[in-house]
């Protein structure tokens, strides 16, 4: 068994800065636990930046910011959290920065900002377009700085609770193979997204598999809002590889196979820069309706178009991006335009938390992905994901430090670790009649169809029940490798078991959620319903491991609901 | 749509288990567009679960996936099966573990080592009161010709491709390592840095100067770092604050001030200037032949005749840089 003060899943940008945040605090014995090596965390993929109203480009205030998330999210973010987040942005952004964060520049040597979907100015902050990189390499290094400990290449396993206070963790230690026991006074949720349930099709990371909220559910801490996914309209053609939202808050057009600037019909002022949730149901109705292009394997796709932009412009603010289009589909976009469709990308859902990132069990926090405070609502805006993690890290991270001081350890019954080794060790035994890329691939497909863009109460059902039926048949699935160093077939047989557990959450509040919100577009309600549905979706796993859903309110502070328009 | 046969030839070994590593070949039918780690994938999924490697983001940033291909350190996620089939004429490709760094199991290797040693150099900004703000609601002004100094070395993603064929990191302990000394410049030409150029007393420290150049490091890195530019540059640094009584900075100086008596290399007086009498004694012999067989010149060079345009050009490339 270790001992640590705080334990900290994950190392992604929320991870580290909680990380940061802790260490400030000297004496204290706190560990970051980490499936990866810590720069290897998918804040890296972020590309296009992270807003903040510092109004070096032009005149804004947090109050703009908060308005343009509030509206983004379609009216069901909490707004005294957005109110905070926006109001800590700028500060935050320059903490970074004189952590040494390389951001892009003006001419006149302050912090360089672009314009992004949703956003009334030019508020996004850049590095190029390998923001998430550079931040996450910047907190990494300050951890180092600060002697920050890591465990690396661990995976978590379950939570150990007392029904009401946190009691610590299990996990592996996939370098050997060992299932330990982790006792600590706070342990904080870091874990990332989990659109990888979308397998096939998702510019997520292999490892965005949902462990934090799956681990959540199993030990009765609710989820909320697991509905919500949102699908990013710029995917890569074949892989669903992110192309940022960058490439058109810098001028790129969206085409379609008449060669019209399709965006015109669907949000005339904003065009290319509307809200995600817009632009992907935009780009998805061109291709239903024929107006899209269809390559021979048939993949269908539309056009992102930078042509115009110019070689130095593309080569100095999206030169990634560059270097991606020709790895992955062969496409130079200062030559040709690059084929993209919307791929699952981000969830908005997650633990449910307070805004200082508490869930329902003392000393358990979640922040970024895994959790759900929400700033985010029914869809998040671009550039506020990067925002949301080092926040509410800080935060998250400072209150667990004050949480702790004067609280004894909560037994941690051995037998815990015991269980999980026997969780385990019924997977290396099962009768292996199931496989796992089979049951991967028919997830990924039933939940693109019946909880993708667009969804209907016929097609979640159908969805909901696949997915049960999936969860059944999961129980075959045999982990043929049995060595104990670095089993990656374990690994992933683990994430596919959390994986569906996350995916029937999606299913169920979509299910129950009969408007249109946001990401969440169903046809059979195609309107927002706010008189019934202006509320947060919580769904909890009760002792008898049946899942509950329940509702809860949405703070509202200054900003009325209003129909949205772009 | 276009398809191949193709084997893959694999490195496996697990140390807990086997005596020794050995070959395992995987014949799949590959398509068009394939990725080397696309591929990877489909033998752990259709042929055999026990294979083991690491990836994560899967488009190039993570740097998690860096293996050799035939040889060549590759991030098995950005290269195409095709593209490195056609490169060597065949319908095999090897993959192996990255070099200089111990097997843990199959293709994934143990960075631990390659971590503590970029870790010990310090790759972090200690910020400088004088130029970093003390409050939260300024930010540092930095041009943008400013961050172009050191913007492309904050593009490197740690996949250790270079630190695993780095000449002088197999030969030297001591050594900092490329990607580790890369990051080390970083920090010394950012003006927000309260070290600044006493980092470069770091990279002597790690023996920056047993760099050969042989820029292997700048032909693998799939992020285009180029770390012996950074070790160049670092070296540059080290001079001017006055580390200059050493063989490498000697050597470097003797070549400049050569070329600026003369515009020739006086390959007489290098050993000379650059190890100083040791230097003579041990270059006697090559240089005994080298008069017995009449290629030796006189120590004393007449300046070749555009010799005052050469030190213009010089001194406007050392302007620029």
């Amino acid at each position: 068994m270790l001992t640590y003060d705080i334990v900290i899943v994950g190392a992604g940008g929320g991870g580290l800065y909680a990380a940061l945040e802790t260490s400030r605090c000297k004496g204290l014995r706190v560990a970051v636990l980490t499936k990866v090596y810590p720069t290897r965390s998918h804040t890296g993929a972020a590309q296009g930046g992270i807003n903040a109203a510092l109004g070096n480009v032009a005149p804004d205030s947090p109050e703009k910011h908060a308005y343009d998330t509030v509206k983004g999210s379609d009216f069901l973010a909490d707004q005294d959290a957005v109110e905070l987040m926006c109001e800590m942005a700028p500060k935050v952004i320059r903490e970074m920065e004189h952590m040494g964060l390389p951001f892009s520049r003006l001419s006149d040597g302050r912090i360089a900002q672009r314009p992004f979907g949703g956003a009334s100015f030019p508020r996004t902050c850049y590095a190029a377009d390998k923001t998430g990189h550079v931040m996450l390499q910047t907190l990494y290094e300050q951890c180092i700085r600060f002697g920050v400990e890591f465990l690396n290449e661990w995976f978590a396993l379950s939570l150990v609770h007392n029904g009401e206070r946190i009691a610590g963790l299990t996990a592996v230690n996939l370098r050997t193979g060992s299932i330990v026991g982790i006792r600590a006074r706070a342990v904080i949720l870091a874990t990332g997204g989990h659109a990888r349930i979308y397998w096939k099709r998702t510019s997520n990371a292999l490892g965005n598999t949902g462990d934090g909220p799956a681990m959540a559910l199993r030990a009765g801490v609710p989820l909320k809002d697991m509905e919500f996914v949102q699908f990013h309209p710029t995917g890569l053609r074949r892989t669903g590889i992110l192309v940022t939202e960058g490439a058109r808050g810098e001028g790129g057009y969206l085409i379609n196979a008449k060669g019209e600037r399709f965006m015109e019909r669907y949000a005339p002022e904003k065009m290319e820069l509307a809200p995600r949730d817009l632009v992907s149901r935009a780009i998805e109705t061109e291709i239903m309706e024929g107006r899209g292009f269809e390559d021979e394997e048939g993949n269908k796709f539309v056009y992102l178009d930078l042509r115009h932009l110019g070689r130095k412009k593309i080569l100095e603010r999206l030169p990634q991006i560059r270097e991606l289009a020709i790895d992955f589909e062969g496409v130079d976009p200062i030559e040709e335009p690059i084929p993209v469709r919307p791929t699952a990308h981000y969830s908005m859902g997650g633990i449910d938390t307070d805004k200082f990132g508490r869930t329902s069990i003392k000393g358990l926090y979640a922040v970024g992905e895994c959790g759900c405070v929400s700033v985010h609502g029914a869809n998040r805006l671009g550039g506020n994901s990067l925002l949301d993690i080092v926040v509410f890290g800080k935060i998250a991270g400072k209150d667990a430090v004050e949480s702790i001081e004067g609280l004894d350890f909560v037994s941690f019954p051995e037998s815990k670790v015991k269980d999980e080794g026997e969780r385990i060790k019924a997977l290396f035994n099962s009768d292996g009649s199931e496989k796992l890329s089979q049951l991967r691939n028919e997830l990924s497909d039933v939940m693109s169809e019946g909880v993708g863009i667009f969804r209907s109460e016929e097609g979640i059902r159908r969805a909901l029940n696949k997915v049960r039926e999936i969860k059944e048949r999961a129980k075959k699935l045999k982990v043929y490798d049995t060595e104990l160093t670095f089993n990656t077939n374990l690994q992933q047989t683990l994430e596919f078991l959390n994986m569906i557990e996350v995916a029937e959450t999606i299913a169920l509040g979509a299910l129950e959620r009969k408007e249109s919100r946001g990401a969440h577009s169903r046809t059979d309600y195609p309107k927002r319903d706010d008189e019934k549905f202006l509320k947060h979706s919580i769904i909890r796993k009760g002792d008898d491991g049946e899942l509950r859903v329940s509702w809860k309110p949405v703070v509202i502070t200054k900003f009325p609901p209003e129909e949205r328009k772009y | 749509m276009e398809r191949r046969e193709v084997t893959f030839r694999i490195k496996r070994f697990n140390p807990k288990k086997d005596v020794r590593p050995y070959y395992q070949e995987y014949k799949l039918t590959v398509p068009r567009g394939m990725t080397i780690l696309e591929a990877l994938q489909f033998i752990k999924d259709e042929i055999d679960p026990t294979l083991a490697f690491r990836a994560f983001c899967r488009s190039a940033i993570c740097g998690s996936c860096a293996i050799k291909v035939n040889g060549f350190p590759k991030l098995a996620c950005k290269t195409q099966v095709f593209t490195e089939l056609d490169k060597f004429k065949t319908s095999l490709l090897t993959l192996e573990p990255l070099d200089n760094m111990e097997v843990i199991r199959d293709l994934i290797v143990d960075w631990d080592g390659a971590f503590e040693r970029m870790k010990e150099l310090k790759p972090y900004l200690i910020p400088d009161p004088k130029v970093v703000p003390d409050t939260l609601d300024e930010e540092t002004r930095v041009y943008p010709e400013e961050l172009k100094k050191y913007d492309k070395f904050t593009d490197c993603i740690l996949c250790t491709s270079c630190y695993s064929i780095c000449t002088a990191t197999q030969i030297d302990e001591g050594y900092g390592g490329p990607f580790q000394l890369a990051r080390l410049y970083r920090f010394a030409v950012d003006k927000r840095d309260g070290l600044k150029e006493e980092r470069a007393k770091i990279g002597y420290a790690y023996d920056m100067w047993n760099c050969v150049r042989c820029e292997k490091c700048a032909d693998v890195c799939p992020k285009h770092v180029g770390p012996v530019d950074a070790i160049m540059r670092l070296r540059g640094i080290s001079i001017d604050i006055g580390l200059k009584d050493n063989p490498g900075a000697r050597h470097v100086l003797a070549f400049y001030k050569s070329l600026m008596e003369s515009g020739l290399l006086n390959e007489v007086l290098l050993p000379l200037r650059a190890k100083g009498i040791k230097g003579v004694l041990e270059n006697l012999p090559v240089g005994i032949k080298m008069i017995l067989k009449g290629k030796a010149h006189s120590p004393i060079m007449k300046p070749i005749s555009e010799h005052e345009s050469l030190i213009k050009l010089m001194k406007a490339a050392m302007e620029v840089e």
